[in-house]
């Protein structure tokens, strides 16, 4: 076991943040959460903390991409082949990793280039996978998303949206799997970012310091005793760590059970059509979160709270619509909606 | 990469019009490329990649944004030329979209370079290639399909002009549709080969109707009739050249082909009008008056100008029957001069001066642009953007030369590398390559690219400002000015000069939204110290410029010029104002000073402020007819 992870169900409070991370994980097709707030709220500590929880899942070996070897349709174009050919593919056990995308990081280093050593010396093209790659099947983290380069934005949307990263530069035509759980912080003092890919995130939680003295001086009890003994703190949270893990691994096996009855659809799309958020992606959102929010709480079917939690999760970003817009979400027209 | 099960075309629900489009362009190919418009998450991209199942004979060629020009047009073959030490052409993605379908997600954020490189082949059906030592041609014919979402920039009209078929999305409104619509996503996510499957009639319908239409085209005769209605179609719509008729005529076929016909009804010339004429529509043009700043105005410009009337779906601006620019302007300023003549001026001031309050902001004001021409250096910079070009070590943009690299090689400049190698090669010892390559020959690229620019905005918040409606068009100018910025992902800062001082209000920073809220809060009132704003101001520009060497900062002064606050308090506001312009105009710093007097008697001190920087000058109500700002080169 690995020292220096702080464990999950030892961060105090932050509820909503746990809760979208968790729900990313229980459906990695939910799109990432965007997490707005100061420094210093444990942003980066759940976000490792939430990856260090998962136990490992299985890989083909040796493929860079970490291929799940069950699914055929996000393959790499290796792993497909040894597939066909009905080849025995042999598999590891991995971790699921929080990969960095730091905001000073190149267009080539983010989508993977020509590995120009290899190139010259043996006259052979070879793709230096960039951090797209390393993100396939992991968390990208990205601090600061809103200072990131304009260009670097762009293709992290395209890779986000199709689950495929497609190269085409300096000589190399090349695509490959990369479907991630996309985690981005902000601080909005330092500006905001641009509607369309606010709009690709998949939930969002606002963060702020704890504001009662209890649980300040709580936060700063357990900080100190992580730091004196990490081996012993994760002792003492081992247990609730096991069972939080076995929670999110039940919720996926049960997640593709769960219904939901098309009152509640239509609630949903009847929301959308109030709120006035744009295009479609909000009501899928919404459905998808409530899913996976009633698999985390061992139920076959969603109710009506579950959609009002998604909704929170959900919609708030979704309402700056153009630039220069504020966006506020009306939460007493949601909540009237579900009085009706 | 497996092929992934896309979600099929005939379970979209609703979007007819983008479906028709696309239906028309696969039925007749003559009728030109799509675009489709519309705001994010409106299965605008899900559409167009489901059209690769209809049509099983078509690949879809995406071109990512990452794209290098090399990759899209062809190169010389690396490995060929290592291994075998010969020069082979290494053809592109576009010899790949050949007879294929060729598709541009988010094809506004595209580089401006290479999307003329590609528009300009799809013209002309055929690939040349000529660098980087080689020179090629081959036929490149395919239709090109692009998307985007207008509120991230916009096309040029030459640009839209190249596209036969325009259709644009929005969100369902109707509730039992967009519950269908969660339905069937649910479904398909749940198991997509299933829903695959459970759609397949459907798509083999369409599938048959394609081939139909496609066979009866060849049948369908075109009448003298129809071609003069296509030509009033065209006239009434303003379009420019004679594309439009071709395309409507192409369409029409189309329409009719697809409906089981083999003849033209006007109704099909209709319903082509709807695809082919909406992002050629131009406003009737009213004779501009000659000035000489219009005459001057250099191409690219004026068609930026232009795309702002022929937008198909503007969603910041105006619409496009939105009375013209010109009335606008004098419906503002007219009023305002008329009753300063009735005013004396030291009334006038009283009234306003220690009064704060907030002007709103003008959203109507005329889209004012800022156009830099400053010339080129060869200072390197980082960044994105698409306002000047300038070198960039960044990978991106077009190749203009190589250079010996400086520190570790990270752009190799394969022609350049191979021709420092070969007239060493006899001499050389060869391993398994035809050519051996050494540390000393490696050559690197020297690029050029777009980035932004950085403005800083000046604004003189002093009660004078505040008087009746000026501060709500001057704020109306900064806000269209920004939303300029923000298309070309510009920097921005602002600084406000009242009272006793001037005020940083926001530092240099990349979120133009945030200037937007500085500037909407930006209360009026007090004195005018201008010459503490400018002093505050190059102090900014100071500091930045030690920060980043390269930068060219653009100072924007916004001020009705009547400084009446002297730095020490007490001494000559309009001589310290002048002699702080002087500093920065020595500095060499580019400038603009919009003059907002609009006063009977005119002092004239922004002019002297202006003349003093070697700025551009303009004065507010002039800025709503000219809509674009040039800025010059200052010369010291």
């Amino acid at each position: 076991m690995r020292t220096g992870v702080y464990p999950f169900t030892a961060i105090v409070g932050q509820d909503d943040m746990k809760l979208a991370l968790i729900l990313n994980v229980i459906n990695p097709g939910l799109g990432g959460v965007l997490i707005k707030g100061e420094k210093g709220t444990a942003k980066s500590t759940a976000v490792r903390a939430l990856a260090d929880l998962l136990p490992a899942m299985e890989a083909v070996k040796e493929c860079q991409f970490r291929c799940d070897p069950q699914d055929r349709h996000h393959m790499c174009e290796a792993c497909l082949q040894k597939s066909n050919a009905a080849e025995t593919i042999l598999t590891q056990a991995v971790k699921m990793k929080v990969v960095e995308l730091p905001v000073s990081a190149t267009e080539d280093r983010v989508v993977g280039t020509l590995d120009i050593e290899h190139a010259i010396k043996c006259g052979e093209k070879k793709f230096e996978p960039g951090i797209l790659a390393q993100a396939n099947r992991n968390i990208l983290y990205v601090d600061e998303i809103n200072l990131l380069d304009d260009h670097v934005v762009d293709v992290l949307l395209d890779a986000a949206a199709m689950g495929v990263n497609t190269v085409e530069r300096e000589g190399v035509s090349y695509s490959h799997p990369a479907r991630f759980v996309l985690v981005g912080t902000m601080n909005p003092e330092e500006g905001d970012i641009r509607p369309q890919l606010l709009d690709r995130f998949g939930l969002s939680v606002t963060v702020t310091g704890e504001r009662q003295s209890e649980q300040r001086v709580e936060v700063i009890k357990r900080r100190l005793a992580y730091e004196q003994d990490s081996d012993m703190f994760a002792g003492d949270f081992q247990k609730e760590q096991e069972e939080l893990g076995n929670m999110i691994m039940q919720a996926r096996r049960l997640l593709p059970q769960v219904t939901i009855d098309d009152e509640l659809l239509t609630l949903v799309a009847n929301m959308s059509i109030k709120l006035e958020v744009d295009g479609h992606r909000a009501d899928i959102t919404v459905i998808k979160a409530a899913l996976a929010l009633a698999a985390f709480d061992g139920r076959d079917k969603v109710a009506a709270d579950d959609i009002k939690k998604a909704a929170r999760l959900a919609l708030p970003h979704r309402m700056r619509r153009r630039p220069f817009e504020d966006g506020v979400l009306n939460w007493d027209a949601v909540e009237t909606m579900f009085q009706e | 990469m497996s092929k992934r099960m896309g979600f099929p075309f005939a379970a979209v629900v609703g979007q007819e019009d983008v479906k028709q489009a696309l239906l028309i362009m696969l039925a007749n190919p003559k009728a030109g490329g799509v675009l489709v418009a519309g705001e994010k998450g409106t299965a605008k991209s899900s559409l167009v990649r489901a059209l690769t199942n209809m049509v099983p004979d078509k690949k879809m060629i995406d071109l990512p944004l990452n794209a290098t020009e090399d990759m899209i047009f062809g190169n010389i073959d690396l490995e060929y030329a290592i291994t075998r030490g010969k020069k082979v052409f290494q053809p592109g993605l576009i010899a790949r979209a050949h007879g294929q379908m060729l598709y541009v997600d988010e094809i506004n954020l595209l580089r401006r370079e290479v999307l003329t490189s590609i528009l300009d082949t799809a013209d002309r059906g055929v690939n040349v290639v000529e660098r980087e030592g080689i020179s090629y041609r081959h036929e490149a014919r395919f239709t090109l399909i692009g998307t985007m979402n207008p509120e991230e920039g916009i096309l040029t009209a030459s640009v839209l002009d190249r596209f036969g078929l325009f259709a644009s999305v929005s969100r369902e409104t109707d509730p039992a549709a967009r519950t269908e619509i969660l339905r069937r996503v649910l479904a398909y996510e749940k198991d997509p080969e299933a829903f695959v499957q459970a759609y397949e009639n459907e798509t083999k319908e369409l599938t048959n109707r394609l081939q139909a239409a496609q066979e009866l085209l060849g049948t369908i005769e075109v009448s003298i009739a129809m071609i003069e209605l296509a030509a009033q179609y065209a006239v009434k719509a303003h379009a420019a050249g004679h594309r439009a008729e071709l395309f409507l005529i192409e369409a029409a076929k189309a329409v009719a082909a697809l409906a089981g016909r083999n003849y033209l009804l006007p109704a099909d010339m209709e319903r082509a009008a709807f695809f082919v004429l909406p992002h050629r529509r131009r406003q009737e043009e009213t004779p501009p008056p000659a000035t000489e700043e219009q005459q001057e105005q250099p191409p690219v410009e004026q068609s930026e100008q232009d795309d702002h009337e022929d937008q198909p779906k503007p969603p910041p601006q105006p619409p496009q029957n939105a009375p013209p620019p010109d009335s606008q302007g004098q419906d503002e300023s007219d009023p305002d001069d008329a009753k300063d003549k009735n005013e004396d001026l030291p009334r006038q001031q009283n009234d306003y001066a220690d009064q704060e309050r907030i002007a709103d902001i003008d959203k109507g004001f005329s889209n004012a642009k800022l156009a830099v021409s400053l010339p080129q250096d060869r200072h390197v910079r980082q960044g994105s953007g698409k306002r000047s070009l300038t070198r960039t070590d960044r990978k991106q943009g077009r190749y203009v030369r190589s250079c010996l690299p400086n520190g570790k090689l990270t752009d190799l400049a394969f022609d350049a590398t191979l021709r420092a190698a070969a007239p060493y090669q006899r001499l050389r010892a060869k391993g398994n390559c035809c050519i051996t390559i050494r540390q000393e020959d490696l050559r690197q690229k020297v690029r050029e690219k777009r980035i932004g620019n950085t403005f800083l905005f000046v604004v003189d918040a002093s009660g004078s400002m505040g008087a009746r409606e000026r501060m709500r068009a001057v704020k109306g100018a900064i806000f269209s000015m920004l939303q300029d910025a923000y298309q070309k992902r510009d920097q921005v800062g602002l600084i406000a000069f009242r009272r006793q001082t001037a005020e940083v209000l926001l530092p240099v920073t990349r979120s133009v939204d945030l200037a937007q809220k500085c500037l909407q809060h930006l209360p009026t009132g007090g004195k005018t110290p201008l010459a503490e704003g400018l002093h505050t101001a190059f102090s900014v520009l100071q500091s930045m410029q030690k920060k980043e060497k390269e930068m060219q900062p653009i100072l924007v002064l916004v001020t009705d010029g009547r400084a009446n606050r002297s730095i020490a308090g007490n001494g000559d506001a309009i001589a310290d104002a002048l002699k702080a312009a002087g500093e920065i105009g020595m500095a060499g710093v580019h400038s603009v000073v919009i003059d907002t007097e609009t006063d009977f008697i005119k002092l004239g001190v922004a002019r002297s402020v202006a003349r003093e920087m070697g700025s551009s000058y303009y004065c507010l109500q002039e800025l709503s007819k000219q809509k674009i700002l040039h800025i010059v080169k200052n010369l010291p």
